[in-house]
């Protein structure tokens, strides 16, 4: 097992620094010039070359590819031009944003969604089964902006001025401007609120795909022998239900769940603009827009590793799930 | 000037939609498991518990990582901000806080974005920086009444000589820097150097083209008395002391010219002067300022609120959200159509304040069809700029003529109402250009046989660019002239417009952002055509010598006719379609007092912004 995990890792280092090159160049050779956001009249083009040296932009294209290249390898992912700060110093800041709101979304989006699915699927055609698959489909269909969007006006505007609810929660932020002089316990709510709304937009349009998977997977599932003996032996149906067929419906969720865990890191640049979540879709978009390229390069190299550790969470899992599955 | 791409919401970026792999799953699933097996592996039950353990983990442990009540952590911080920070607490904890039923409480103030380049003077260009720095966290040795009439403040006074050749501040005694340095002339001396020094790229190094730059031009006669040289005389020579803030010399003597601009300084723990002090800044989300109580009482004493937060909130309906459940107390720029929900709202009231930008239509006079002046003038007069005001702005605008804004002492106030819509005016304009419409209603044509086409480019997501492209579309349709609108991205559309031997367009919707002192030298003196901002192309000797002379006129009286006079050539040439000043918007909520804002910024008056004590927020006083 330890053998084959080397050897994907090993594979995965050619992949990622191909990604990496390949996004250097795409966004170098782009049209575009970082010091652009100070151009203007009176600012004179003097002014934005020195600029450009200062950055090391002057230099030829692909000598700065090995010198990124270069301090990459050692950690070192250069200083981002739009914000004058060591990249290492913003991700820092941003990404445990990024992953505390997608653990707590992707937790209650998996929860939700095999809970979901399961229960469909043992009441297949009834009322509530063709209920819960238009609603899957009403969330899956629905853009996340648009969600958020609503649950801000119901929750937060309407909850608090209109139909003053005695509880309502905030639209947007982290955390209250009060945080800081907040006990531990008020702190902790205090997140937990802020949580509330973004993780919820996030997790009903990914819930709303997982149950439609888990619910497919376990209707296949459960029309097996082997349930059926499961049955006959006089096991109860919770049993039957949870581990012998759940376990066996659970090879595609998984898929699905080493294909969301690079989004753990990533982000969602909708969900974060909406409810001003500090995090890592956004930061790489509007560097993206900025020319910011030590930003964008940061943000594509932890992605590219994501995706590949993603994948082999995804195929270690199987070998959980299913004994037969074995990687020597 | 600065451009402002006005991008707006980020709602309009696509983003490519996760997909799901193919269903994966094993089609030989494994026979009955013995119930002694099932229990050796973790079931699924007990991993949803470990994820949802881990998740509440998280949450608790951002929770409480953050010190003792009100504190910041220092942990992660550059050296630099380990060593100044300290220093910076325990001298403003010297202080007494100030008594008075006005003292105390919290403001938040949301915007849409950063404050890019944070509080480093000498590299940043960006105007929410600049009101920060020169109102808040720094201070500049003058500021400017309403009038726009230089004030004192870090300079007690100052004397410019008869000739033109120096101007001698004296510096305050009683200012401190938040860590407890004085503040004396070297500071004053060491800013000048490191802004005229080419190495740090300051972006507004133009501001001294008209003084001796570097060593020569400076001479600090004693810790509160400085002298700078002046090498070309100019009508607004102290324009630049008003827009700077004085950088302290003895924290960043040592930093080379060109790192300052990555110094930690600037965005992880700067140290000012001005009436606020640097608490805490996390990126993309907030800035917090606490009261500097230090602040002499001669310039107004402390400000009266003990704490100011700025929020970043990216997206204007959770601005406008944030506004009304009063989690924001004051909203930067609300876009026109959310004026009516603010107005209407019983939690805020709108203000609204002249503004120094003006959106235009950029013409490039090298293509042929725009080479005539009555070409551009029709084409002015073919758009209902009046209507576009009220659709886009919901009246809260003006319509320009020029470039000189309303509120500024050189507005031509005749000028006022030239250009209005006609649209039989246009058409002749048209046919005397010989420009005629072969068939009623069809596109005019030239001798030449070229159909009087025009693309017109706007960046992408910004809804009022395109709105304007889109009316212009329909209305010079009217009089026969097609009209393209063309979206390009921004970074891309700079590059095509600014890059002299490119000028890839026709006409471009954008928009300036001026100074206090006007001057368009860099838009259409003959001299700059090939540099950046030289669009138009367009070389008029009136122009120019209109431009030379203004720029040398110091008497106000004096200027004022000259003013006119290029104003009025303005309108008669029409590089630009110009269309209208915008108004700026704030929202303020019901709990703030003293809010007032004008020309100047939002910020001008922040240190007598003040909250009734019970209507201050529960906590952190």
């Amino acid at each position: 097992m330890s053998a084959y995990v080397i050897r994907r890792l090993l594979g995965a280092i050619p992949l990622v620094l191909g990604i990496a090159t390949i996004v250097f160049f795409v966004l170098n050779l782009a049209p575009g010039d970082p010091v652009s956001i100070y151009a203007a009249p009176n600012i004179s083009p003097d002014v934005l070359e020195q600029m450009r040296r200062n950055m090391g932009l002057d230099r030829p294209v692909h000598e700065r590819y090995v010198r990124w290249m270069g301090a990459m390898l050692t950690g070192d992912f250069g200083v981002s031009f739009s914000r004058n700060q060591p990249v290492r110093e913003v991700i820092a800041q941003i990404l445990p944003n990024t992953l505390v709101l997608s653990l707590c979304a992707m937790t209650l989006a998996f929860l939700a969604g095999i809970l979901i699915g399961v229960f469909q699927a043992i009441r297949q055609n009834s009322a509530a089964d063709n209920a819960l698959s238009v609603v899957a489909l009403f969330f899956y269909s629905m853009p996340s902006f648009w969600l958020a969007l609503m649950l801000i006006l119901i929750f937060s505007l309407y909850a608090r001025n209109i139909w003053e609810w005695p509880f309502w929660f905030p639209a947007s932020g982290m955390t209250s401007v009060d945080h800081a002089f907040m006990t531990p316990g008020e702190r902790v709510r205090d997140r937990l609120v802020h949580l509330a709304l973004p993780s919820i937009s996030l997790a009903l349009v990914l819930a709303a795909g997982i149950a439609r998977y888990t619910r497919g997977s376990m209707l296949e599932v459960v029309r097996q022998d082997y349930i059926r003996t499961a049955r006959a032996k006089g096991l109860p149906e919770w049993r039957v239900v949870l581990k012998h067929a759940l376990r066996n419906a659970l090879i595609p969720v998984v898929t699905l769940l080493g294909l969301y865990l690079p989004f753990l890191f990533s982000g969602t640049v909708f969900i974060e603009t909406v409810f001003a979540w500090p995090g890592m879709g956004k930061l790489v978009v509007e560097a993206i827009f900025q020319r910011d390229y030590p930003v964008v390069m940061a943000g594509a190299f932890i992605f590219a590793v994501m995706v590949v550790i993603g994948n082999l969470v995804a195929d270690l899992l199987y070998s959980v799930i299913d004994p037969r599955i074995r990687y020597d | 000037m600065s451009q402002g791409d006005g991008a707006g919401s980020l709602l309009h970026v696509s983003i490519p939609v996760q997909k799901h792999a193919g269903d994966r799953s094993d089609p030989y699933p494994h026979p009955l498991d013995t119930e002694a097996k099932m229990e050796t592996i973790p079931s699924t039950g007990r991993s949803v518990r470990v994820l949802a353990a881990s998740v509440l983990v998280a949450v608790v442990a951002a929770g409480c990582g953050e010190g003792t009540p009100g504190e910041r952590s220092l942990r992660g911080m550059p050296a630099f901000c380990q060593e100044v920070l300290p220093r910076v607490d325990a001298f403003l904890s010297t202080f007494e806080r100030p008594e008075g039923e006005r003292y105390g409480g919290t403001v938040v103030v949301g915007a849409i974005g950063e404050i890019a380049d944070g509080m480093n003077a000498l590299v940043s260009s960006d105007y929410t920086a600049s009101q920060h720095q020169t109102f808040m966290h720094l201070m500049t040795l003058l500021q400017v009444d309403e009038a726009l009439e230089p004030t004192p403040y870090l300079a007690r006074t100052w004397e410019v000589a008869d000739d033109l050749s120096h101007v001698t501040f004296e510096l305050r005694d009683d200012v401190f820097w938040h860590d407890g340095e004085p503040t004396t002339a070297h500071d004053v001396a060491f800013t000048y150097l490191r802004a005229t020094d080419p190495e740090t790229a300051f972006p507004n190094q133009a501001f001294w083209d008209h003084y001796v730059k570097g060593p020569e031009g400076i001479e600090v006669l004693d810790d509160h008395t400085i002298r700078i040289h002046i090498a070309r005389p100019h009508a607004e020579v102290l324009d630049p002391w008003r827009a700077t803030g004085i950088m302290p010399r003895h924290l960043l003597e040592d930093v080379p010219p060109a790192q300052l601009r990555q110094h930690p300084f600037g965005t992880r723990c700067p140290v000012g002067n001005g009436p606020f002090a640097f608490h805490q800044h996390r990126s993309d989300e907030s800035w917090t300022f606490v009261r500097n109580p230090a602040f002499p009482e001669a310039l107004g004493g402390p400000p009266y609120l003990e704490r100011y937060v700025y929020r970043i909130i990216p997206e204007q309906t959770t601005l406008l959200t944030e506004l009304l459940t009063e989690a924001i107390d004051v909203y930067i720029a609300p876009p026109a159509d959310q004026a009516p929900q603010i107005e209407a709202a019983a939690q805020a009231e709108l203000i609204a304040f002249e503004f120094r930008n003006y959106v235009f239509v950029g013409w490039n006079h090298r293509r042929p069809q725009l080479a005539d002046a009555r070409v551009r003038r029709a084409i002015t007069m073919a758009t209902n700029r009046r209507q576009v005001v009220d659709a886009l702005l919901r009246g809260y605008g003006d319509i320009a003529n020029a470039g000189v804004p309303p509120f500024h002492w050189a507005f031509h106030e005749g000028i006022r109402d030239e250009l209005a819509f006609d649209s039989d005016e246009a058409r002749r304009l048209l046919d005397e250009a010989g420009w005629r419409e072969p068939s009623p209603g069809a596109v005019r044509v030239n001798d030449a046989g070229e159909r009087l086409e025009i693309a017109i480019k706007y960046n992408t997501g910004n809804q009022q660019r395109q709105d304007i492209a889109e009316i212009m579309q329909a209305q010079l349709r009217e009089v026969g002239i097609a009209v393209r609108p063309q979206v390009v991205e921004w970074a891309t559309l700079l590059n095509q417009i600014n890059t002299p031997d490119v000028r890839d367009f026709d006409g471009v919707v954008i928009g300036w952002v001026t100074e206090m002192k006007v001057d368009d030298h860099d838009l259409f003196h003959s001299s700059k055509v090939d540099q950046p901002y030289g669009w138009t192309g367009m070389q008029d000797e009136r122009v120019d010598a209109l431009l030379d002379t203004l720029q040398l006129v110091v008497d106000r009286d004096e200027a004022v006719p000259l003013w006119r006079e290029y104003q009025e050539l303005l309108v008669e040439l029409q590089p630009y379609t110009y269309l209208f000043f915008p108004e700026r918007l704030a929202g303020v909520g019901r709990r703030m007092r003293g809010v007032e804002m004008d020309v100047r910024g939002e910020w001008v008056h922040v240190t007598r912004w003040w909250i009734p004590e019970d209507m201050r927020r529960g906590r952190g006083r």
